[in-house]
């Protein structure tokens, strides 16, 4: 198990991910799909109001929260097995609930019990439902690994079974596997960030999950598509891996989601070169998107330069390794900040451990910073307040389990990650050119409106 | 004659086998009162012989579990420890109930903080070769890093499947650290409603955190809560009684305390039931057993027999005469802007019962309600305590009456029968598919606020604000469509699959 690497006990306090059944919002953010959980009476709506509602606000939409079909399993199936009740749930389903794509997760209980639901999923792809299977037991890991084995199962037991046949790769077209939906509170505004600037360099873009996601058609576009681009520090990585061994597709794997000018410039220009298309479009796209970005920048630079009390330099960033990673890039190489500490909580697997230290070794040429793996929140907010943090209170990047150190130290909360329950969010942005602005505008009304 | 409640059993029984609790029915308020009998099960075994009809269909959406009322409630006692045996998945729990405690600490003026559970974090080896070291060394961390005056454990429906012994862990750290670990079972797979979750909790702490040897303190009432505003200290001051709120955001002594009160009441039986009976069957503690205190003629007789058991009679009919007094020319304003407008009520058992009085008080039409589920009778089994039966006699019927289980699906057809202007609601999940029938909600988070006179006014003042948002409604219903089959939306009969 390359999942659960904790120290010590392994216990969880302030949880910073939901388990792999909490997986199930990467199938609500699909448009057109819907899950169908079989496992205990309260697993969805917990990971329904603590992944979703109590992060963000960003609400379940058409096919997440109280909506979603769930066996509700009871003593008797444990007893007796649950395979005949998911039977009859999943006949109930179809006769109710309109979708193009059902996606049944496995939980704890299923799992355990040895139901076979393959075996009665399998059934129903025989007629001819689009329906797959996914073996998502809440102690098999958390929802990153289990959005990696959700995805993988819709790859093989239905894009595979569904998508044109003997159609030729679209050079241009990209799959995009980032973020992870819901999960990161703003992934809505950053994935239609990230569709933008890459569609504005003059490709194709099958984001996949989304308001701007073509829904289970885009999907079945896989296979066409010339190249996968993770842009994460691992999560999607074995999904590129299995598309590679499955349809020979390349991947090409940036660990740094882009904020601001620079980064973003530099990530077009990785994606162009790795394509081998003609550079001119995102040259002139970059050129007119720079032209925006620091016409505000300019403006902003009356506050940044003297602002009367001066401004905290000193951060800390508390969050999965994408924005974690993506975060300090921008903090540092944009704004000159200085890291403290960084503490990475989405328990990456030990092999891409060495990998992410090794980013943060160079987050520029004269900066680098201290990476903890920690997800237990006892020991990352004991850690956070034995720090030194300089002259200045500290801008703390992190969730609602941060508020109370925050508090303590004096120090700014930007809440940046799941948990964010003090945020409200629609279609807000912290990436690309965009999202950084929003960004910048977040952190500094946050450390003034505190002052008085 | 009823039986006692059993303190001596590890596990709480279930509120099915107790009470013949059910989670699917339909019909009216008159034909369930009359199939649960109150009186005639309050002395049968409830087991057998006088049961529901409830039916039963293939259908089901995400509803509930017990674990999470135990989160919401022994995850609440301010210096306390709640640890989760389980997978993370469990844990998840810990993000709603930590706003929801930040929230509550605050309105009541406590120190706001972070809700302390731990999760044991099960992985697939942990269940395949059992994690009673796991549990243990979570118990080590609760203690080491919070030195907490007692340590609830909840089970999960992976320990409970495994086959994990809580219970002698539980004791084996009891003994070692010398303050009370408190195993609750809650699988959620163990019972079919999540109010067993309610039980569970009460259970641990009448059995090991209730002090035996109380001084009695002839003005304390213990008042069964949740997070609400503080409107019983300033209502029961009338009375010169202070009031001691349990379960959450109480601290273990305030829980210890409980047996040292001159009466026990509560805003819902739904929640109050077990630990109510108990307190006063082991620990002489008299339960106030009237209509809860909703609209005049529930709030009239909780008053008057809460100030009969702790002797304060010619206070409380002072109190109520002013209040009447106070609150009448506000309602009569109140029914005129109401006049016309009608309402539904879907939340849990008893609180719903309480809201339509109100509504009804003030004059709102309820043709409509559901409940999460239905106890045909609480554990006290005491006459008094019949509100359904209480709100059939002063309130009179409620022709679509339904027990649903936080079944978002089956709330299309509800509405389709009786198109109420508004909804008032407690849990989530239902006011997203009214919103988008262009109904708004009332969210009655701080459940206090339609309790007593006062409330009355509340609840009419909330419900004008929220008929103001229609036009927020209206223009969602405008541009969204419902993830259900145009088959499903003409069927009338929201339980035609459980026929």
């Amino acid at each position: 198990m390359s999942t659960c690497e904790n120290i010590d006990s392994g216990s969880i306090n302030q949880v910073r991910y939901g388990c792999a059944l909490g997986a199930f919002h990467s199938v609500v953010a699909i448009p057109g799909a819907m899950p169908i959980a079989h496992c205990g009476p309260g697993c969805v709506d917990k990971q329904y109001m603590s992944l979703d509602f109590y992060n963000g606000f960003q609400g379940g939409g058409r096919s997440g929260g109280a909506v979603i079909p769930s066996t509700n399993l009871q003593e008797e199936d444990v007893i007796f097995g649950g395979a005949k009740r998911l039977q009859e749930l999943i006949e109930a389903t179809l006769k109710i609930i309109k979708a193009d794509l059902f996606v049944v997760l496995n939980g704890c209980i299923g799992e355990l019990v040895g139901d076979d639901v393959g075996a009665v999923v399998e059934e129903f792809q025989k007629q001819g439902v689009p329906i797959v299977n996914a073996e998502t037991g809440g102690f098999k890991g958390n929802n990153f690994i289990g959005h990696e084995i959700v995805v993988k199962a819709i790859i093989d037991q239905f894009v595979d079974k569904y998508a044109a046949k003997n159609v030729k790769r679209q050079k241009g077209l990209i799959n995009v596997w980032s973020e992870l939906p819901f999960q990161n509170t703003f992934w809505r505004g950053d994935f239609n960030e990230l569709k933008r600037i890459l569609e504005g360099a003059g490709f194709q873009v099958n984001i996949l999950f989304g308001n701007g996601s073509g829904g289970i058609e885009e999907w079945k576009r896989i296979p066409e598509a010339q190249f996968n681009l993770v842009v994460s520090p691992w999560l999607g990585l074995s999904i590129a891996q299995h598309l590679q061994d499955k349809y020979g597709q390349p991947y090409l794997h940036l660990p740094v989601l882009p904020i601001g000018a620079g980064q973003t410039a530099e990530f077009l220009h990785k994606v162009v070169a790795f394509a081998g298309i003609d550079s001119k479009q995102a040259d002139e796209f970059i050129t007119t998107e720079e032209r925006e970005y620091y016409y505000y920048l300019e403006h902003f630079t009356d506050f940044y330069a003297e602002y009367w009390w001066g401004l905290p330099s000193s951060y800390a960033v508390i969050g999965d390794s994408t924005y974690n990673l993506a975060l300090n890039k921008f903090l540092v190489t944009q704004l000159g900040l200085l890291p403290v500490k960084q503490i990475i909580t989405d328990n990456p697997p030990q092999i891409y451990r060495d990998k992410i230290r090794s980013e943060y070794k160079n987050l520029d040429s004269d900066v680098s910073a201290e990476v903890s793996f920690l997800e237990d929140g006892y020991r990352i907010n004991d850690l956070l307040q034995h720090l030194n943090y300089g002259h200045k209170p500290p801008i703390i990047f992190g969730t609602t389990w941060e508020r109370d150190t925050t508090k303590k130290l004096g120090g700014s909360i930007v809440e940046v990650g799941f948990p964010a329950s003090y945020e409200v969010v629609l279609n807000k942005k912290y990436i690309g050119y965009r999202g950084a602005l929003s960004l910048l505008e977040k952190i500094f009304t946050t450390i003034i409106s505190k002052s008085a | 004659m009823k039986e006692k409640i059993n303190l001596d059993m590890p596990e709480v029984q279930p509120r099915e086998q107790r009470l013949g609790t059910i989670i699917a029915w339909d019909g009216d308020i008159d034909e369930l009162h009359r199939q649960s009998d109150f009186i005639g099960r309050a002395g049968c075994d409830r087991n057998a012989a006088c049961k529901l009809c409830e039916l039963r269909g293939p259908f089901s959406q995400g509803s509930v579990c017990s674990e999470q009322m135990v989160e919401c409630q022994a995850g609440n006692v301010r210096d306390a420890v709640l640890i989760q045996h389980a997978p993370i998945g469990c844990g998840a729990g810990q993000v709603p109930y930590n706003s929801i405690y930040r929230n509550g600490l605050a309105m009541r003026g406590h120190k706001v903080e972070n809700i302390r559970i731990i999760n044991t974090n099960l992985s697939e080896d942990d269940v395949v070769f059992g994690a009673a070291d796991k549990l243990r060394m979570a118990i080590d961390d609760a203690w080491t890093r919070y030195k907490p005056k007692a340590i609830f454990i909840a089970t999960s429906c992976a320990t409970g499947i495994i086959g994990e012994d809580v219970d002698s862990i539980a004791r084996e750290k009891q003994e070692e650290l010398n303050i009370p670990v408190i195993p609750m079972a809650c699988e959620g797979f163990r019972s079919k409603h999540w109010s067993t979750g309610f039980d569970a909790t009460q259970h641990g702490i009448l059995r090991q955190i209730v002090n035996n040897h109380p001084h009695k303190q002839e003005d304390l009432v213990n008042v069964i809560n949740l997070w609400g505003s503080d409107v019983f200290t300033p209502m029961l001051a009338n009375l010169n009684l202070r009031v001691n709120y349990v379960i959450d955001l109480a601290s273990v002594d305030d829980l210890a305390r409980m047996s040292e009160a001159a009466a026990t009441v509560g805003f819902c039986y739904t929640l109050s039931s077990y630990l109510a009976a108990a307190l006063e069957e082991h620990f002489g503690v008299p339960e106030v057993k009237a209509p809860m205190p909703y609209g005049f003629a529930g709030t009239d007789a909780w008053l008057r027999e809460l100030a009969r058991i702790t002797h304060r009679e010619e206070l409380a009919e002072k109190y109520i005469k002013a209040e009447h007094a106070r609150v009448h020319p506000r309602i009569a304003e109140l029914k005129k802007k109401l006049k016309g407008v009608k309402g539904y009520v879907a939340t849990g058992s008893a609180y719903s019962h309480g809201l339509i009085q109100v509504l009804r008080e003030l004059e709102v039409k309820v043709n409509g309600s559901l409940v999460f589920h239905h106890d045909p009778v609480y554990d006290s089994g005491d006459e008094q305590e019949d509100s359904l039966g209480h709100l059939l006699k002063h309130y009179g019927n409620v022709e679509n009456f339904h027990v649903s289980n936080r079944q978002q699906y089956q709330l299309y057809a509800f509405l389709q029968k009786v198109h109420p202007d508004f909804m008032l609601i407690r849990h989530n999940g239902l006011a997203p598919l009214a919103s988008r029938l262009g109904i708004p909600a009332a969210p009655l988070g701080d459940e206090h606020i339609a309790i007593g006179y006062q409330g009355i006014i509340n609840l009419g003042e909330t419900i004008l604000d929220i008929l103001a948002r229609k036009k927020y409604h209206d223009s969602i219903k405008k541009h969204v469509t419902l993830p259900y089959t145009d088959w499903w939306l003409k069927q009338e009969d929201a339980y035609i699959l459980a026929r």
